[in-house]
């Protein structure tokens, strides 16, 4: 994309991308709200639906196929995810784990997929609509199960501290639990996600420039550095959205795990 | 260390949680007590007010973590 800008505005310099790569023009004149990223979070969430319709919807008793895949996500968030912080009460939210873990994985597996090549998460009200959603769920379920007085009570004023002391070390947990962990839950994702998009463009775009736009002797040993590199920090970010799809659903199966029982 | 009691599944929970919670608490006392610090310096026109309350709310969350997680 950015290339092309580069070639319309027929500069001569080059020009590292910027943050124009985060506008996607509407993709039907007129509906403003249908970008890019809109429309590749509606395909995750239709790839997501699929899988799991194919994998768990008839499952067999010896698993083929797609639902051997499945059952080894499903074991994955299960064993990693769910029961370090669930413990028993595991099984019951492998639903919404599992979910969020293969939605955040698809989001950010579109980063590297060809012609797609945009990690929805980049766009900051995407993580910011699921952050949220775990939040309200966070406080509902700490009011259910601790009480509206005991949920705040157990949050802010944590057993055996010094009397005194709770005046000034309650108003930290209430901003820590209540404002700034939901906050970074969603910036963490998103702050990978669109720093690893900008990565990817740079190195792809320095390969471009120098190999095929201005080719010249000096340039050319640059250019293979910027398509090597391109290849390495590809694999290099597949990591990192497989890392940070387990992180967000770890960290939603801890924030839910903390609410189901007081810490200590 | 201490006489506590730690099940084996929820030493990892704990840890985690640790883990995951410290920087979300250092983060909490710097910006409540350095920005009280800094309503207090503009207000008394006192410059120092900002940085002594950023050291006190690391030095609060620090002790709030050692308290919490640290045995």
């Amino acid at each position: 994309m950015s290339t092309l800008t580069l070639l319309a505005s027929g500069e001569d310099q080059f020009t590292p991308p910027g943050l124009e790569l985060f506008d996607s023009p509407p993709i039907i004149a007129g509906v403003d709200w249908f970008t890019k990223p809109v429309l590749l979070a509606l395909l995750s969430t239709l790839i997501v639906v699929v899988f799991c319709w194919s994998a768990f919807g008839n499952p067999k008793l010896v698993p083929r196929g797609v639902q051997n895949v499945g059952e080894m996500g499903y074991m994955f968030v299960r064993d990693q995810v769910a029961r370090p912080f669930l413990g028993k009460d595991a099984d019951r939210w492998m639903g919404l784990l599992l979910s969020i873990f293969f939605l955040v994985w698809i989001w950010n597996l579109m980063g590297v997929v060809p012609i797609l090549q945009f990690p929805v998460a980049s766009h900051i009200a995407f993580p910011i609509v699921l952050a949220l959603t775990i939040y309200v769920l966070k406080v509902y379920l700490g009011i259910k199960h601790q009480g509206a007085i005991g949920y705040f009570k157990n949050m802010m004023f944590p057993p055996g501290l010094p009397k005194p002391i709770y005046v000034l070390l309650a108003p930290i947990e209430f901003l820590s639990n209540l404002i700034i962990a939901p906050f970074t839950h969603a910036v963490r994702l998103f702050a990978n996600m669109f720093a690893g998009h900008i990565i990817l463009a740079f190195f792809s775009l320095v390969g471009f420039w120098f190999l095929f736009e201005k080719l010249t002797p000096l340039g050319a040993p640059l250019g293979v550095v910027g398509v090597v590199m391109t290849i390495a920090m590809t694999g290099f970010e597949m990591f990192i959205q497989f890392l940070q799809a387990f992180l967000f659903a770890m960290l939603a199966a801890m924030y839910i795990g903390n609410s189901l029982h007081a810490e200590h | 260390m201490s006489e506590k009691k730690i099940r084996p599944e929820d030493d990892g929970r704990d840890f985690a949680s640790a883990a995951w919670s410290i920087p979300s608490y250092l983060l909490s006392g710097m910006i409540l007590y350095g920005g009280a610090g800094w309503l207090l310096s503009r207000w008394t026109g006192v410059v120092a007010f900002t940085p002594i309350g950023l050291i006190l709310g690391v030095a609060l969350a620090v002790y709030l973590v050692y308290r919490k997680y640290g045995r």
